[in-house]
């Protein structure tokens, strides 16, 4: 059982949210996250985790969504001995009712400690704290109010992107559909793990990324359009009439160089080649600047956090590809991925790895994709690509 | 490759994974010389049935139930 415990206490003080207080409010109910307030403790004490993860811990015919997580100090803190962690995949855009998160939180209100995180890095409901025994029960009833478990271990993590449609008017395609049909066509591959690692496909719906996809998924779907961004003349005049410096914050901040901003009439114009929908002149003149018409996305693949290399941004493989209904084109290109990825793929190394260690010209091949200037790294300042 | 039933496969799979400690899906296939993605299915199915379970040891494997 948990006693003193000054170093959590410390984390308490400050104007920000403190996991100390949640962790403090949950001993006051549950055995096992009183116990965890004195594993945590004692870790920060000690310098060194406590815990050990891994094993054999699930529900049936599931090898994702549960990790094991055990203490190895079950003498001094046996409510805390197992206290694995399950995933919950969330809906597309992270949008609940309150009745779907009260669900959530009852059910492991009964089943486990009652801790949350809203939401893990992958994007899933995190579950933290129960044992064993505990799991199938807990999903058997999550199951029976619509929920299921997310990825974890080597497979398909569950997909994640951005609000799109629903609340951004510069989706440039549908991001909540896409990632709702690739959670559903691709379960096989999110519960059974067959890979050499995990694998993480995020949908940003415009090069704003707000998901952060280029740095965090293996597959990364950014959405841009083929035509030219619109402006609309009148507008840009009420920005410079507020006293917005177009020449100075618009136009020398772009970085193609595609704008030109005639101050004798007020005209903002676009070389749409020159364009590389960085959207800043979008972002800053919302009013006056749209995205183009011809929409679709961008892939790109590779992104990765440091685990047997450094961390990777996404890198180009399709220029453009239109992202509608059914997604054929995109899941095929996935299958190729992963059939590749699958071959030559060494345990535990993310497909980014496995290509910077065959080799990009071999990976394309397997893919069956044509080398395109657009797959150079600044293939803009490059002198040797032209395009 | 051979030209087996759904369950004969499976079974192949379970008198394998006898013979191991733990495995990858990759491996299995390649022991068998069976084609991946039938043994990925299969795999699943062994998997619902609860013959077999996932291990997670830094990284994923299969290993037949204790």
């Amino acid at each position: 059982m948990a006693g003193d415990t000054p170093m959590l206490d410390d984390l308490e003080k400050g104007p920000w949210p403190s996991f100390v207080k949640e962790m403090k409010r949950a001993a006051k109910k549950n055995k096992a996250a009183e116990d965890l307030v004195g594993v945590v403790e004692l870790s920060y004490k000690d310098k060194i985790t406590h815990w050990k993860h891994g094993g054999i811990v699930g529900v049936t015919g599931y090898g994702g969504g549960v990790i094991g997580r055990y203490s190895d100090v079950p003498e001094q803190f046996p409510n805390a001995e197992q206290f694995h962690t399950m995933r919950i995949n969330h809906p597309s855009g992270w949008f609940y009712n309150t009745k779907s998160l009260r669900t959530v939180c009852d059910i492991w209100e009964k089943h486990g400690s009652g801790l949350t995180n809203f939401h893990g890095s992958t994007g899933d409901i995190i579950l933290l704290g129960t044992k064993t025994e505990n799991l199938q029960p807990a999903f058997d009833e999550y199951i029976e109010h619509g929920f299921d478990l997310g990825g974890s271990g080597s497979v398909l993590r569950s997909p994640s992107g951005c609000v799109g449609p629903a609340r951004c008017e510069w989706a440039c395609f549908d991001s909540l559909d896409l990632i709702y049909d690739l959670t559903q066509s691709f379960q096989d591959e999110l519960h059974r793990p067959r890979w050499p690692y995990k694998f993480k496909i995020k949908a940003s719906a415009c090069p704003n990324d707000c998901v952060a996809a280029i740095a965090r998924a293996d597959f990364t779907i950014i959405g841009t359009w083929r035509d030219s961004l619109s402006i609309n003349q009148e507008e840009v005049k009420v920005y410079a009439e507020k006293g917005m410096n177009i020449q100075k914050d618009i136009v020398a901040n772009c970085p193609g160089s595609a704008l030109t901003y005639d101050e004798s009439n007020g005209e903002l114009h676009v070389q749409p080649e020159d364009c590389v929908r960085c959207m800043h002149c979008i972002n800053k003149m919302s009013k006056a600047i749209k995205i183009g018409k011809d929409r679709g996305a961008t892939i790109l693949v590779g992104g990765k956090a440091p685990i047997l290399k450094g961390a990777f941004l996404s890198f180009v493989l399709v220029p453009f590809m239109k992202i509608e209904p059914p997604y054929t084109e995109i899941k095929d290109l996935l299958f190729k991925i992963w059939d590749w990825w699958d071959e030559h793929g060494r345990n535990r190394e993310r497909v980014a790895e496995t290509i910077g260690r065959r080799g990009f010209k071999e990976f394309l091949k397997g893919v069956d994709l044509k080398p395109v200037p657009q797959m150079v790294k600044h293939p803009r300042t490059n002198p040797f690509v032209f395009f | 490759m051979s030209d087996i039933t759904s369950d004969e496969l499976k079974q192949k799979i379970l008198d394998h994974l006898k013979t191991v400690d733990k495995t990858k899906n990759r491996d299995v296939a390649k022991a068998l010389d069976e084609e991946k993605r039938m043994v990925d299915k299969a795999i699943g199915e062994l998997a619902t049935e609860g013959k077999i379970e996932y291990l997670y040891l830094n990284g994923s494997y299969i290993t037949l139930k204790k």
